[in-house]
């Protein structure tokens, strides 16, 4: 068997050598198709690197409280991207916020009440659609974010104060020194007490562009908005040794405190970040279908070349069967054929895709991302497009008959 | 004991059709190409079918040859019948057993003659370099070692016929199956071809040839005249007993087993 194949890939290598052009031509087709899918896993792996490295720059003792059920299905993935439910479902509560801190091993606990509101500047400059988030003086410190000015937010202030985004301190200000100045939310004034300096990762764990973003005290913020909603409670460890015990008393502890609720997540480490994960994989997938579709075409354009081929050799299969090929050696010499011409295309589309994710990432924040799975993608995805379109006309060369093909002159 | 041994292979039969039939179309149509032929072939013939077009010559070598089946009668290749057997069966006869030689000589444009004539052990399981060895030891024996990576259109029509009768022969089959090997050829290449048939068939090899030229019936040991799908005349030239004797081919295996039994056999006698 290794023998015959052998042999047959030295005639198949032969045969396509002979028609080079004809030859690059198909596998460009394939490479096209596969390089679209390699750009496309390699800018959604670079997407997704990006998101769980966030998790690993702020460390591995975070525990995030979200509310609802475990988001592992793709509806509740997708509907809690497309819709607003999440903020009218969320059930965490400030209260929530104080069980958590009395626990053992809770180094400091932050709220997230993340709503979308308009701002108003001291001249009459007005951010229609600002985010809010609502935390308390810990928030800094699980963050580990740091200011450019001023101070971050404080408890027990006697006026209602607040912490800004730089972006945002521009658009409002148009300066990055507004401290002092006064924003209006919501009818209630708030005194900018600090300015976060620049982290420039639109993409995080609390799905919040910071440097966009007005932080005030969500005690503040319940006071004058009586919905006020948490979405997520961050939570850092002080011995990330038991991280897992502690995630386990903090839900223990809510569902307690919660008399029985248990619509809530308690997620940790590479959990935090699944949802975002699990959409990105949603998404490559849908793309990669798509790009599939150049694949299909490609393997159309290997079936043609191999059906025109099969008529310009037909003597000459005339010629093998009547010297002694099987129908079963004609057949195995013609789909190896189909696969050179389809893995070839393969290599090249894997070099191409590369190339070209390269050079998109010259213009994007992401750094191409490769991985054995992708290869391996790859590469069976372009062997079996090679025996899937190479079965037809390899099984017509096999059922030639050697005493009219002997007749056929092409 | 050793020539007894030979004179039963020359009077060997090789080949048996009992009441042959081939029938084209159906019905209204049906028209036959052979119809209860009758032909017993031995060991070392070399048989010219003779005849006019249409009398069923190419068919009959075409099913001799196991690229056609009969519609009816029986067919035994070395006392097997081969007439039902699958295509994949066929196949694999006619790489051990059978030799073809085309009009058209047949040879692949694109492959060196080398090749050529090594194709028909590339489905017989053998290594390049073997396939390549055997298929050069062939065309030494048709004076054609020069020309091995010749392609076929830089060949006269005499040297294409000598490499593809090289190659019918490279793997030592049963029998050789000639179509007119002269039809496409001129005068002097056919006299040049048909003495290295001639040769071949003087080294014990049987051959089935077909052919329009009277003249070439000097080569043959028996000349059958065919007529609308049966045998008109059938003459033998040369007596069953006075037929070649085939060359037995040694392999180096087999020459080192027959040292080591002489060898264990002296041992024995010295012991005695």
């Amino acid at each position: 068997m290794a023998l015959l194949f052998r042999t047959h890939y030295e005639l198949a290598k032969s045969s396509l050598k002979r028609n080079r052009t004809r030859s690059f031509l198909t596998c460009l087709g394939i490479s096209i198709g596969v390089a679209s899918i390699v750009l496309i896993l390699s800018l959604m792996g670079s997407i997704s690197s990006l998101v769980s490295s966030q998790v690993s720059k702020i460390g591995s003792n975070l525990i995030v409280v979200r509310p609802s059920s475990t988001l592992s299905t793709v509806d509740s993935i997708v509907s809690e991207l497309t819709t607003s439910t999440q903020y009218l479902k969320s059930n965490l509560t400030l209260k929530d916020v104080t069980t958590i801190k009395k626990i053992d091993n809770v180094a400091a606990v932050s709220p997230l009440a993340v709503s979308v509101n308009s701002l108003k500047g001291e001249t009459d400059t007005t951010v229609p659609s600002a985010t809010v988030v609502g935390t308390n003086p810990d928030f800094i410190k699980i963050q580990n974010l740091s200011l450019k000015n001023g101070t971050f937010l404080r408890e027990d202030a006697e006026t209602p104060t607040a912490v800004i985004g730089s972006k945002l301190a521009g658009t409002l200000f148009g300066t990055a020194e507004p401290i002092g100045k006064a924003i209006t939310l919501l009818g209630q004034r708030f005194i900018i007490i600090g300015v976060l300096a620049e982290v420039d990762d639109p993409i995080n764990f609390n799905n919040i562009d910071l440097d966009n973003a007005f932080f005030v005290c969500a005690s503040a913020l319940n006071k004058i908005d009586n919905s006020l909603q948490i979405q997520q409670i961050n939570i850092r460890v002080e011995n990330t040794g038991s991280i897992d015990d502690t995630a386990s008393t903090i839900h223990e502890s809510l569902t307690a405190a919660k008399s029985g609720d248990t619509n809530f997540t308690v997620l940790k480490g590479d959990e935090i970040t699944h949802p975002a994960g699990s959409l990105l994989s949603i998404v490559s997938g849908i793309l990669s279908l798509v790009a599939g579709i150049s694949l299909i075409v490609g393997g159309i354009g290997i079936m043609n070349i191999m059906l025109v081929s099969v008529t310009e050799r037909t003597h000459e299969i005339g010629i093998r069967k009547a010297i002694g090929a099987t129908s079963g050696n004609i057949r195995f010499q013609f789909l190896i054929e189909a696969l050179i011409l389809s893995v070839i295309g393969g290599l090249m589309g894997l070099l191409l895709g590369y190339l070209l994710s390269f050079l998109l990432c010259l213009i994007t924040p992401f750094n191409p991302f490769i991985s054995w799975q992708i290869l391996a993608i790859t590469f069976g995805v372009s062997v079996l497009v090679g025996l899937i379109f190479g079965l037809y006309p390899a099984m017509k060369a096999a059922h030639k008959n050697p005493i009219y093909s002997l007749k056929f002159w092409a | 004991m050793n020539e007894e041994q030979g004179k039963s292979n020359i009077n060997e039969t090789i080949i048996k059709l009992e009441g042959l039939s081939k029938r084209f179309g159906y019905g209204d149509a049906a028209s036959f190409a052979l119809k209860n032929f009758d032909l017993e072939v031995k060991r070392g013939e070399f048989i010219m079918i003779m005849g006019p077009s249409g009398c069923g010559k190419t068919t009959l070598l075409n099913i001799i040859g196991l690229l056609d089946t009969a519609t009816s009668g029986s067919y035994f290749l070395n006392d097997e019948p081969v007439n039902r057997i699958s295509p994949r069966r066929q196949a694999r006869l006619r790489a051990k057993k059978i030799g073809f030689i085309f009009q058209n000589f047949n040879l692949i444009p694109n492959l060196p003659i080398i090749e050529n004539v090594a194709l028909p052990l590339v489905y017989s399981g053998y290594h390049k370099t073997r396939r390549l060895i055997k298929a050069s030891e062939s065309l030494d024996r048709f004076n054609m070692k020069d020309k091995e990576y010749y392609l076929p259109f830089q060949l006269s029509g005499g040297q294409q016929q000598r490499a593809a009768i090289a190659r019918a022969i490279v793997s030592h089959p049963e029998i050789i199956l000639a179509d007119e090997p002269t039809g496409n050829l001129d005068s002097k290449s056919s006299i040049t071809v048909m003495d290295e048939l001639k040769r071949i068939h003087s080294e014990g090899n049987t051959i089935i040839m077909v052919t329009h030229n009277p003249a070439l019936t000097s080569y043959a040991t028996r000349v059958i005249n065919m007529l609308d799908g049966a045998i008109d005349t059938d003459i033998k030239t040369v007596k069953d007993s006075d037929l070649p004797v085939p060359i037995e081919r040694k392999t180096p295996k087999k020459i080192f087993k027959s040292r080591k039994k002489t060898a264990k056999k002296s041992k024995k006698k010295g012991k005695k």
